[in-house]
């Protein structure tokens, strides 16, 4: 008995060396592959031996890197286009603004940029900024009337602002695309601060979609309220009685209602804090608005603003006739 | 007899297994196999910039698997989906830019981390070094860093209480951000290893300023330290060094304090990676140091101005704007707070 029990072990330990030994050997013939090493040594003798190679290749590189321009192919027909409206003004940051917005919107796929200067002239800064964007862009302008635009010292608050321009891009719209194209329109002032996760919330709006606003009304942010995915009311602190108290940036109207109301465009004669409302009222009502951003309880736009940067010795100079070289563009 | 002999067959047992292992552990082909592997030190992490971006899917919360730069070959470097004609690849051959980024906890660091990450985003072979002045890292950042796809590196040091609220307004204290920045370069001197074939250019950037990415396309060239103009800086336009005809930077073009050895911001210069780790003692001066002359604390130790490189144009472009963002006015949040505590901003 013992016997036939010590040959089954004995076979099966002969078995088991068999199956370590073919695994050991395999490994082994694993190893004799192109490792990191080898490769690497090569690499560094090839840095070695060719500096020349290697800047032309540095070279190509950057261009292949930084080649700016159109996308690749034209954007994908199944993605409905973000028409950004984004009024402008000339001021001292305006180059600084619409060069850091631009750096966001470059990498929002099917954005289309409307660009609305507050100019009687399209200024060759706007145009040359948007020409080196590589964005798809639209470049409009239109002059406040001289009774609603603020003064020098005005708060900011006193005279709605970036009326006209809204309601051109509106029009511009109205005027160039038709029933057929799919789309969404935002606001989008040139110093607010946008999250790249806020585009895709808001891409497929079917009438007018909502989320919080940071950093605004005077508090640390606003928000539509949301009750089983209905929106129900709005969480802010001031003038909670207006008919939509949102913000500018806390909102998107989808293209084929814009279209399908030719009449819809913000109101100068807005009181202060209504401009949004002047346009939601005719297009929409609270039942119908979409919550977006996780039922509205996500921040992914903040209202920053930019200090006006102090140019006291810039007007001294100026005074003596020494200012800054104006030809250098700021 | 029998005990030896059973020894022995645990031994032969035991040996193929060990070799085994052995084997496994040494040989660089498995380690491909172990993913996100994160360092220890500090918990920072350094990922790899090749990811796949795909049109439809572009949200921030995508994590995608990213391996280890130095075990990617060529070869690997297979098909990459561009939304747009930008990528931020990490390409072998251009040199790394060291971004130091000092940031404070306060409404508006969100927002300015968030537009800055998109405008990182956009250069290549960029690593961001992201520097909180507290004394624990906040989730906030961890969590936009992590998001945001960018190589980075999250450290933290807390500044002297006086300097963080900014009340030393007395020039013998510390100007603010000056720890967090003397702690990004004790990482690049702790974590990089000087040879001469390190490339790399580090950068000073601040979460407010304004960056165009023509700016890190200058920098990338630089030898020892390269200078530029900086917008809205010193009360005037712009701030340039003076560069004479034979393209050598000569003197200032400031109104404050032109005298200065290094009149220049903050945003206005990048150094030479190599340099930094060459002279390991330079840093910014922590204290006795005059309003402007910070910048001059370091670079006094690295260059002499006949040694600076100008850029962007001989220093008659702007590239780079120093803007500040308004503090926003939260009044209406009251003593107890209006809004909920849990929501980021």
């Amino acid at each position: 008995m013992t016997m036939k029990m010590k040959m089954k072990l004995k076979n099966v330990f002969m078995l088991y060396f068999l199956v370590s030994i073919c695994g050991l050997m395999y490994a082994l013939t694993q190893l004799g592959q192109p490792c990191d090493c080898t490769l690497h040594s090569r690499q560094s003798s090839d840095l070695v031996h060719s500096r020349d190679r290697t800047i032309s290749r540095l070279q190509g590189e950057l261009k292949r890197l930084q080649a700016r321009g159109n996308p690749e192919g034209p954007p994908k027909p199944a993605l409905p286009t973000i028409y950004t409206v984004t009024p402008t003004y000339t001021r001292l940051v305006q180059k600084a603004e619409l060069t850091r917005l631009s750096q966001t919107l470059l990498h929002v796929p099917s954005l289309h940029w409307v660009v609305v200067e507050d100019s009687p002239v399209k200024t060759s800064l706007v145009s040359e900024l948007l020409k080196r964007s590589g964005l798809p862009y639209t470049h409009l302008c239109t002059q406040t009337p001289k009774d609603f635009k603020l003064q020098e010292g005005d708060p900011n608050w006193l005279k709605p602002r970036g009326v006209e321009q809204r309601n051109l891009a509106l029009q511009w719209l109205r005027e160039n695309r038709g029933p057929s194209d799919e789309g969404v329109v935002y606001f989008a002032d040139d110093d607010n601060t946008y999250s790249l996760r806020l585009f895709e919330e808001m891409r497929f709006t079917k009438r007018v979609s909502v989320w919080p606003v940071g950093l605004v009304g005077g508090v640390r942010f606003e928000r539509p309220l949301v009750e089983r995915g209905k929106v129900t009311g709005f969480y802010t602190a001031w003038k909670p009685n207006r008919p939509f108290p949102m913000d500018m940036a806390g909102f998107a109207v989808s293209l084929p209602l814009l279209l399908a109301n030719p009449a819809a465009r913000f109101h100068l004669s807005a009181q202060r804090g209504n401009l949004e409302s002047s346009l939601l009222q005719t297009l929409v009502s609270i039942e119908e608005l979409e919550p977006r951003a996780s039922n509205c309880t996500k921040v992914l736009v903040w209202h920053t603003r930019t200090e006006k940067p102090k140019m006291k010795q810039e007007d001294a100079l100026i005074l003596q006739g020494l200012g800054s070289d104006p030809s250098i563009e700021v | 007899m029998p005990r030896r002999r059973s020894v022995l067959t645990t031994l032969l047992i035991v040996l193929p297994w060990t070799i085994l292992l052995t084997i496994w552990h040494q040989n660089p082909a498995t380690r491909y196999l172990t993913i996100l592997r994160k360092e220890t030190y500090e918990n920072s992490s350094a990922k790899s910039l090749q990811f796949l971006i795909n049109v439809t899917k572009i949200k921030e919360e995508q994590h995608t698997a990213c391996t280890h730069q130095q075990e990617v070959t060529p070869a690997q470097q297979t098909a990459r989906r561009y939304v747009y004609s930008r990528p931020p690849g990490w390409s072998r051959w251009l040199p790394t830019i060291y971004v130091i980024t000092p940031t404070y906890t306060r409404p508006v660091q969100k927002a300015e981390l968030t537009r800055l990450a998109n405008t990182f985003l956009h250069v290549p072979n960029l690593h961001w070094i992201v520097v909180e002045d507290l004394p624990r890292r906040t989730n906030l950042v961890d969590s936009l860093l992590e998001r945001s796809g960018l190589n980075f590196t999250h450290l933290n040091v807390e500044s002297p209480k006086s300097v963080r609220i900014g009340l030393a307004k007395d020039s013998s204290h510390t100007p603010r951000g000056t720890l967090q920045r003397n702690l990004g370069l004790r990482w690049l001197r702790e974590n990089l290893i000087l040879s001469d074939s390190l490339e790399g250019v580090v950068y000073f950037a601040d979460d407010d300023n304004t960056y165009s990415l023509e700016l890190f396309e200058e920098m990338r060239s630089t030898q020892k330290v390269s200078v530029w103009p900086v917008a809205f800086v010193g009360g005037l336009r712009y701030e340039a060094p003076k560069v004479n005809t034979a393209g050598k930077v000569v003197g200032w073009k400031t109104v404050f304090d032109p005298n200065r050895p290094f009149a220049i911001d903050m945003a206005g210069f990048a150094i030479n990676v190599r340099l930094v780790l060459k002279r390991p003692w330079a840093n910014f001066q922590l204290s006795g140091v005059k309003g402007g002359y910070q910048e001059t604390s370091l670079l006094k130790e690295l260059v002499t101005i006949a040694e600076l490189e100008p850029k962007a144009a001989n220093c008659t472009k702007v590239l780079v704007w120093h803007t500040r963002t308004e503090k926003p006015t939260l009044v209406n949040e009251g003593r107890q707070g209006f809004t909920d505590l849990k929501v980021e901003v």
